[in-house]
């Protein structure tokens, strides 16, 4: 159940990527394309209508934002201050790091639950009692989107679905750290690797060990001393 | 005094650890909540609304197109052709990595990818062929810092976000610095590897340069697309940003093949990772201005930045001591998106332009990217040498201290910057 929403997650953002850069794309080439004169091709062009495109690529990235926000405290990117956490004993940071999961958990459930109350306002209590052939009664029935005409309420959903995912990711990485000690995290190893001179393709800067993330208590620093330490951990390329 | 209350609050809530997006959030939401009468409702929607920008999506356009270059080959070949035609001076390869990292900045909009797509290919190479790793380390983790001066720029993109200056007008600004600096960094290199003898490399003939030029000539011609399209109008910032992807990702693909179809959803996904991650600190950012702005605590305090009589020299230094600080603690997007709100209507108060006021705080978040505790290039590098911070620390310095001196030419000369977009015209 869990692995279906993890992969539906990961292929919701990665589809929302590819396609509006794949719109973006296409509306200008449209629109240079319908410039020149060749007959039938032009008109055709003419024909088709990309007033659309930049508002539909804007809902996709929101919708990415928000759905790959929460992605990303599953592989832990988020960053934040951590310089003075990562000084602590691991006792106590350990409870830093419990407290900003639950910080996290806390604002994106109240933000998400503005936003399901501000959807509802806007049009979805509207539709649902339609769609239940129940009497409306002086309910609202909410904006369109001023290209597409889509109802608002859909669009903007994108804020309760994706923050409610977000805060079940939190307290997800909350268990998770209560039971191992472990935050997620690439490990070291994949950028570490490269031993071939190719770049991994999952290599993400974000993700060095530095102190915009808080070090969990199997944390090993590079180089120095902790090049004693890595051996034990999973961090070695080779 | 409200002023007060906020930053405390944020400060507190940022030092326990926690996601600069979400201490800014809820900053803002118990500020909302306990001392004004805002309906908290509207928090909502500003999260949505906070992003409909259009300008804003070239930020995920632009981590795409420097994905596909960095593990497309283009790093690769963009090296060869920099070593072919540097290489045979003092500094030999560290010179390469230098126009390398000034080439490849000018394809992709960050530093850290930046370090990553020329440093995985370069320190190892430099390390094979007799240098000490602490120079390959030093010359590429502050070369890298290019990535963001150099137009395109994420951060540049950011900062026009949040103080609606011109993006285009900041990338033609950001050149003449971008070159600058790597020449100051070039010299470091060369006078330093002049000092201590580093091995040259055999002077290349004109037909290899040709040769390195032509098969490195699909990324430059990367540049002519970004920029050109940007100056002639054929595209918006955002349009060529998505150009650059679609085409980063066809000469990926099928131009140089040094990517497999079959990891193109990987690519997509890890981009689409950075980008949420930065978008949201973006929406929150958003709503933090929204309530410093309610609170009137911009026009506040630039008002008593006049009052207290200091001139635009002052304000400067102390933007300037106060940027490098932030950049101990935080990365350069959320700095520039906290701070920008707060110092850029002081620095118009002043008389400063918005643009070059933009490229100074580009060039000190390069700064603060190259150092500890949380220099991102530092990390990278560390992640590809396997040397530690404390070591890279000082392997760094000499080019430290060059970004140093650059900064206060930057600062005090904003002709470097202006000149530029002033001769074409678009400002």
């Amino acid at each position: 159940m869990l692995k279906i929403l993890d992969h539906l997650e990961e292929w919701l953002i990665t589809f929302l990527m590819g396609a509006a850069t794949l719109i973006i794309f296409a509306s200008v080439l449209h629109r240079y394309g319908s410039g020149l004169s060749i007959p039938g091709l032009q008109d055709w062009l003419l024909s088709i209508n990309f007033g659309w495109a930049q508002e539909l690529t804007i809902i996709m990235f929101v919708w990415m934002a928000k759905f790959g926000a929460a992605y990303g405290v599953r592989t832990g990117i988020h960053v934040g201050v951590d310089v003075l956490i990562n000084r602590l004993s691991d006792k106590n940071r350990a409870k830093f790091i419990v407290i900003g999961l639950a910080a996290g958990a806390l604002f994106t459930g109240i933000v998400g639950t503005l936003g399901l109350r501000f959807v509802l306002e806007n049009g979805a209590h509207y539709q649902i009692l339609t769609w239940l052939g129940r009497d409306v009664g002086d309910l609202y029935e909410g904006p369109t989107t001023p290209d597409l005409e889509w109802p608002t309420w859909i669009v903007y959903s994108a804020i309760p679905l994706g923050s409610y995912l977000m805060c079940f990711r939190f307290l997800q990485v909350m268990v998770g750290f209560l039971r191992t000690g472990e935050l997620p995290h690439h490990d070291h190893g994949h950028v570490e690797g490269i031993e071939e001179e190719m770049v991994p393709v999952d290599a993400n800067p974000y993700d060095m060990g530095d102190n915009l993330h808080p070090h969990d208590l199997v944390h090993k620093q590079m180089g120095g001393n902790g090049d004693k330490g890595r051996k034990n951990g999973k961090g070695d390329g080779k | 005094m409200s002023a007060a209350i906020i930053f405390v609050i944020l400060l507190v809530l940022m030092l326990t650890g926690m996601p600069i997006s979400i201490s800014l959030g809820l900053t803002v939401l118990t500020f909302l909540f306990t001392m004004t009468q805002v309906p908290i409702e509207s928090v909502a929607l500003k999260l949505f609304t906070g992003i409909e920008k259009f300008e804003i999506m070239a930020i995920p356009f632009f981590i795409l197109a420097g994905n596909f270059l960095t593990h497309g080959g283009v790093a690769r070949r963009m090296i060869n052709f920099a070593t072919a035609m540097v290489g045979h001076w003092y500094g030999g390869l560290g010179l390469g990595g230098v126009l390398a990292c000034a080439l490849f900045a000018a394809v992709s909009g960050s530093s850290p990818a930046t370090v990553v797509a020329i440093g995985a290919i370069l320190m190892p190479a430099m390390t094979r062929q007799g240098f000490p790793a602490k120079f390959g380390a030093g010359v590429i983790t502050t070369s890298g810092a290019l990535g963001i001066l150099i137009p395109p720029s994420i951060v540049m993109v950011m900062y026009s976000v949040s103080t609606n200056t011109s993006v285009g007008a900041l990338f033609m600004a950001g050149v003449l610095p971008g070159l600058l600096l790597a020449a100051f960094l070039g010299f470091t290199t060369w006078y330093r590897a002049r000092k201590f003898d580093y091995p040259r490399q055999p002077k290349a003939s004109w037909g290899q340069r040709v040769k390195a030029f032509r098969e490195s000539a699909w990324g430059l011609f990367l540049i002519v697309v970004v920029m050109g399209g940007i100056y002639t109008g054929i595209f918006t910032p955002t349009e060529a940003a998505a150009m650059s992807a679609v085409y980063a990702f066809f000469v990926a693909v099928f131009v140089y093949k040094d990517l497999r179809m079959s990891d193109v959803p990987k690519v997509l996904l890890n981009s689409a990772n950075m980008s949420a991650m930065l978008l949201y600190i973006i929406t929150n950012a958003v709503l933090f201005s929204f309530l410093l702005t309610h609170e009137n605590i911009p026009q506040a305090m630039a008002d008593f930045m006049i009052g207290s009589g200091v001139g635009m020299v002052g304000f400067l230094i102390m933007a300037n001591i106060l940027m490098l600080v932030a950049g101990n603690f935080m990365e350069p997007s959320s700095i520039v998106l906290i701070l920008a709100p707060i110092l850029f209507p002081i620095a118009i108060k002043l008389g400063i332009d918005p643009v070059h006021f933009g490229i100074i705080m580009v060039v000190n978040m390069e700064v603060g990217m190259c150092h500890p505790p949380v220099g991102l290039n530092l990390y990278v590098a560390s992640g590809i040498t396997k040397m530690g911070i404390t070591e890279l620390t000082v392997a760094v310095w000499p080019w430290l201290v060059s970004m140093l001196v650059f900064l206060i030419l930057v600062t005090y000369v904003p002709g470097i910057s202006l000149v530029l977009p002033k001769a074409l015209g678009m400002m």
